[in-house]
């Protein structure tokens, strides 16, 4: 039998690279699997990956030679060594490298990428809680970098700031939400020396007004997060009237002492903003603002979340600013079907709808919104009480293109309900939690019409049993995220059917009783792609469901214990056997000793990044793991 | 012989017309008013033998209308009816020095028998009326100089025309002084020389600061105020207020007041213990500025210099004679370089010695992070520079920790170690930090489990990458100059 003719002989090359380029992630993987030549295509065409264990990024770096984004965030026991490899394995053309929670990783490691990576323009080092001035430093010697990324950094202080400040003088992204030793003086700098600074995240820093003033300086600044700066005020907001020309999205969420004068001020002076988040800061949508927003022709997303809003203010903002497509409306108090009737006429555009907590919209409401907003994309109607099938059968109906729906705590739903929400079949998130009166029927509908679902949360439906479970393990092939915690009526036969989502990677089953070992183990068996699991007060999975989860979960990277009946072997395979495993929580487990614990924190320790513990443990431990642990980079809470 | 009444209707210092019984403690009284402040008051009081103070508080109304008088002079511009009043005023007092040396030239006749003392006080007596006079001549005199200056201004006015005008005020400085110098070398003048200049013109003065804490921004025209000068040895006495009856010595008045409580009910009065400064009445004029001037010969705070700035307190005076003008005895016992004269300073370097230095990369240190933010934002190139702390011990004890636990590790998991017989060999094969842990999993992975029994377990061969590591490790720490030990501190040393 004559080899078939190459595929080339159909298709050239460049042809297959275009073919190639239309593929989803998942369809990639069964395109590489086909043939030699797709293979080929697939690895000079893939430029991004993500990198699940550091053992294998030699052999995956020298296969794809094209990649210019890295993603190593996921990747255990990453530290200066396997980053001094990775820099003489060929990873010179890497222009975007993410390294968040990369806790070991130090100045030494860092400093020789930031020397040999010349083309690096991205950097990605937020939760990295080891990253102090020295690291910053380090990875201020990549003079092109444009773009950082540091949330969370908690030791990296002004002098760390100045020093990447100085270093990359081009940068024009930086966030440093959550570095809290950042102050006015790091900022000021920061404005002095980077003028083309176009996106700043400043988030929960205790900056004061003085920052706002260096801010307002930067002239090329489009968009500007200062969420929670509680020492934000009015005068510093009354700076950017005048200040940052090009500024297209601001958000003041949460800034304590900011008011709607401090929002007016920004509107004054930016007619042509685009994105305005002011949620819980502005407590009344006045006349003054309206007057102002009017303005904002160009006005797509406006979160006014917690503030008081009258119909008729409803009614005027939606008539003026006819562009927008996010609205937030959320714990707004006087939001009634009238205004949101008006709204949705008004707003056509409409694809983003938070209404969580407005206890006073009705199915009226949204059948409104529904019929007028056809676009309609994410819908959030988190404890609007009054809510019943009504208002779903009407999204059911005419929001054909409803990606995510937020049900959460809306007791009105029931399985009717469900069966007209089964109708949007182009949902990909779907939030039920807390309805308690929704059964296996409802579900059975979800599960056989929404087969796209990506996430589904069915936390604490005491309604709903194992038939509905496998419903939707045989219809939602895609699901990620799975949470069917306090679900008190799932056995083992329903859990069991779980195993027929290949592709869950999140799985909460809190508090599930009836569940025991076996039911684990074919989890275990079955998602082979399961990364986080919590399995707390799950009392009666006996040590053969931890062992199968030991030997085939080996993906798992977060992992909940606490008040599980796992014993000392048990716990020792699951740690030293799980080679992604990074973060665990292991307070309350009666039937482990102080050396089990020892043992299995040994067996882990340099691949841990956090750590939950029984407190005394801190004392029952030897001092070498404690150590260890530290120096590894990770991070130990004591409960 | 005239009256208290008559002393304070008069305006000029009553000592020339008070009776001969009197005198001592009138001395005592001019001399009182020359210095106001407290402590060479003080002083002066315990060079006395008897302490006037039933007096003060009678006579104080007098020298108030003094100062009030010559504060007049000084606010006002010059007027011709003033000038005629204050010629007419020195003309009575003239008169009047004459009526007295008169009366002593008749009385010497009569109580011939009498001690020298008595006529030495008589001397001084009429010394002291007559340096008044002729101060007030001088001031008087002064009092002209505006308009001349203006005149001057208006023909030339060059840069010079503030100190063009000098000379004529310092001359009669000068002169002043001398008589008084040449007349009070027999009789018991306080040490301070008092110079009373009175001149109510203009003079810019553009140099200013000295290294003292004093003065900043002061604009005090030479001439608006008296100018005292304590001699080196008042100045670097420790203490400066003395018992008068035991001797003792102190720092503040206020202590030397407790003191006196104890020997005698008499210093238990509110009037005893009262602050000697705050007798004047409230809502009264303020008093004429004291001023001091260093005793260093040359230095820019004696009074002797050309750009003569003057010393504000008297612990301005003790603080600049002892960091300009004596040894730096005092040493840091932190630092042990920085030496310091006054113990005030030593102590507040102390306190900020060795904390928190924030460096720049060019060598240059702050005190406090916004200094060193703005030097960086100043200067091209410059970078705030990372204290060199300890390098890294943490890692280096977490690797030995690390290797303990290993060693312990394996004697204690016999129960658990099934597999592993090549740890040995590896132990020995593989130097370094990241062995510890590479064999501790070895030594785990192994147990009693086989990956042929679970079908799914062939999906992630355990990787041999590991053990090769320790060569990847070698490579790299020759090609980067990188030691993967040590690497905290060649980046350390790198990055200054």
């Amino acid at each position: 039998m004559s080899p078939s003719p190459s595929i080339l002989s159909v298709l050239s090359e460049d042809l297959l690279v275009r073919v190639y380029g239309f593929l989803d992630p998942p369809c990639r993987k069964t395109w590489r699997l086909a043939s030699k030549e797709f293979h080929r295509v697939d690895s000079l065409s893939r430029t991004s990956i993500r990198i699940l264990r550091v053992e294998f990024l030699p052999v995956l770096l020298s296969k794809y030679p094209n990649l210019s984004s890295l993603d190593l965030s996921v990747c255990p026991k990453l530290d200066d060594d396997v980053v001094l490899r990775l820099a003489s394995n060929g990873a010179v053309s890497i222009q975007s490298l993410n390294l968040s929670r990369a806790t070991a990783l130090r100045a030494r490691g860092l400093e020789t990428l930031a020397r040999l990576c010349h083309g690096l323009e991205r950097v990605d080092v937020s939760h990295c809680w080891g990253f102090g001035d020295r690291e910053a430093a380090a990875l201020s010697v990549a003079a092109g970098l444009r773009e950082v990324r540091m949330d969370k950094c908690l030791s990296l202080s002004d002098v760390g700031l100045a020093r990447i400040v100085l270093g990359c003088s081009n940068l024009n992204k930086i966030s440093l939400k959550w570095c809290m030793e950042i102050s006015d003086l790091g900022i000021d700098l920061l404005c002095k020396k980077c003028k083309d600074l176009r996106s700043l995240d400043v988030s929960y820093l205790k900056i004061t007004s003085d920052s706002i003033r260096s801010i307002a300086l930067l002239p090329k600044l489009e968009i500007l997060e200062m969420v929670n700066c509680p020492l934000i005020d009015d005068d510093g907001l009354e700076y950017l009237e005048n200040g940052c020309p090009s500024l297209q999205e601001i958000d003041v969420t949460r800034c304590e002492r900011v008011s709607l004068s401090g929002v007016v001020s920004i509107v004054r002076g930016h007619p042509d903003l685009q994105h305005l988040k002011a949620s819980h800061c502005v407590s009344e949508v006045s006349r003054s603002f309206l007057h102002n927003i009017k303005a904002l022709k160009h006005l797509k997303t406006l979160w006014i979340d917690g503030a008081r809003v009258s119909d008729s203010s409803l009614l005027t903002l939606s008539s003026s600013c006819r562009s927008l497509t996010d609205i937030g409306v959320s714990k707004c108090e006087g939001v009634t079907d009238i205004g949101m009737t008006g709204l949705a006429r008004n707003c056509l555009n409409l694809k983003t709808l938070n209404l969580a907590c407005c206890g006073f919209v009705t199915d009226a409401a949204i059948s409104a919104v529904a019929r007028s907003c056809r676009n309609l994309e994410t819908l959030k109607l988190e404890s609007c009480h009054m809510i019943t099938e009504k208002g779903l059968q009407s999204l059911g109906c005419y929001s054909k293109l409803l990606q995510e729906l937020d049900l959460t705590d809306c007791y009105g739903v029931n399985d009717r309900g469900l069966e007209y929400i089964s109708k949007c079949s182009n949902l990909l998130s779907l939030k039920l939690g807390l309805c308690t009166n929704i059964s296996d029927k409802g579900i059975f509908h979800i599960g056989s019409k929404c087969s796209k679902l990506l996430e589904l949360d069915l936390y604490r439906c005491g309604g709903f049993g194992d038939d509905g479970l496998a419903a939707i393990s045989r219809g939602c092939k895609s699901l990620n995220r799975l949470i069917i915690s306090y679900c008190g009526e799932l056995t083992d036969a329903g859990v069991e059917q779980i195993r027929q989502l290949e592709h869950l990677s999140h799985l909460e089953l809190r508090g599930l009783k009836n569940i025991t070992g076996a039911g684990l183990a074919a989890v275990a068996c079955g998602c082979k792609k399961l990364d986080y699991l919590d399995l707390k007060k799950c009392e009666n999975i006996d040590d053969s469901g931890f062992w199968a989860l030991a030997y085939f979960a080996r993906n798992l990277r977060q992992i909940n214990l606490c008040y599980c009946s796992v014993s000392d072997t048990a716990l020792c395979m699951l740690m030293s056997n799980l080679s992604r495993v990074q973060d665990i929580d292991l307070v309350n487990l009666n039937r482990v000793t102080v050396e089990g614990s020892e043992f299995a924190l040994r067996a882990c320790c340099n691949r841990l990044k956090k750590l939950k513990l029984f407190a005394p443990l801190r004392f029952l431990l030897s001092s070498e793991l404690l150590e260890m642990l530290h120096a590894r980079g990770c991070r130990i809470r004591w409960d | 012989m005239e009256t208290e009444d008559d002393l304070c209707k008069n305006n000029w210092g009553g000592a020339s017309s008070s009776s001969s019984s009197k005198r001592r403690e009138q001395v005592c009284f001019t001399s009182q008013h020359k210095w106001e402040d407290a402590s060479i008051l003080d002083y002066e009081m315990g060079m006395e033998e008897e302490p006037a103070f039933q007096e003060n508080s009678n006579n104080n109304n007098g020298g108030q209308v003094n100062v009030d008088f010559l504060q007049g002079v000084r606010a006002q511009a010059w007027d011709p009816r003033t000038m005629l009043s204050n010629l007419s005023f020195m003309e009575e007092k003239i008169h009047e020095l004459q009526d007295l040396v008169h009366l002593m030239v008749r009385r010497n006749g009569q109580l011939q028998g009498r001690q020298e003392q008595l006529v030495a006080q008589q001397q001084q007596l009429i010394t002291t009326d007559l340096t008044s006079i002729i101060i007030q001549l001088i001031s008087t005199a002064g009092s002209l100089l505006p308009s001349v200056k203006h005149h001057n201004m208006s023909t030339a006015p060059g840069p010079f025309t503030g100190s063009a005008l000098f000379p004529y005020p310092r001359e009669a400085n000068n002169l002043a002084s001398q008589t008084l110098n040449n007349n009070t070398c027999e009789f018991d003048l306080p040490k301070p020389i008092v110079v009373e200049e009175r001149e109510s013109h203009v003079v810019e003065e553009h140099e200013m600061k000295d290294e003292d804490d004093v003065e900043e921004g002061e604009n005090l025209l030479p001439g608006s105020y008296e100018i005292l000068q304590l001699e080196k040895e008042e100045i670097l006495a420790p203490h400066t207020h003395f018992c008068t009856i035991c001797g003792k010595g102190f720092k503040r008045d206020a202590n030397l007041r407790m003191h006196m409580r104890g020997h005698g009910d008499e210093y238990k009065t509110p009037a005893a213990l009262a602050k000697p400064n705050k007798e004047a009445a409230p809502g009264s004029e303020p008093m004429l500025i004291k001023r001091y001037s260093c005793p260093f010969p040359g230095c820019k705070r004696n009074k002797d210099h050309k750009k003569f700035q003057p010393l504000k307190t008297i612990l301005c005076v003790k603080n600049h004679y002892k960091r300009t003008h004596c040894d730096k005895s005092f040493t840091c016992s932190r630092c042990h370089t920085k030496k310091f004269s006054v113990i005030a300073d030593l102590k507040t370097h102390e306190k900020h010695c060795g904390k928190n230095k924030w460096l720049c990369s060019c060598g240059t240190t702050f005190s406090r992070k916004d200094k060193l933010f703005g030097h960086i934002a100043l200067f091209q190139g410059h970078t705030p520079a990372i204290p060199l702390e300890e390098t890294k011990p943490s890692a280096q004890r977490g690797s030995s920790a690390c290797e303990n636990s290993n060693n312990n590790n394996n004697t204690g998991m016999v129960g658990f170690n099934l597999g592993s017989a090549t740890n040995a060999i590896e132990e020995v094969a593989q130097p370094g930090f990241m062995d510890g842990k590479i064999r501790f999993e070895d030594s785990f992975s192994p147990l009693s489990f086989d990956t042929c029994n679970f079908g799914g377990f062939h999906e992630f061969p355990r990787p041999m990458f590991d053990d090769s590591e320790s060569s990847f490790q070698m490579l790299i720490s020759s090609a980067c100059g990188f030691s993967p030990r040590n690497g905290g501190e060649s980046v350390s040393n790198t990055s200054l």
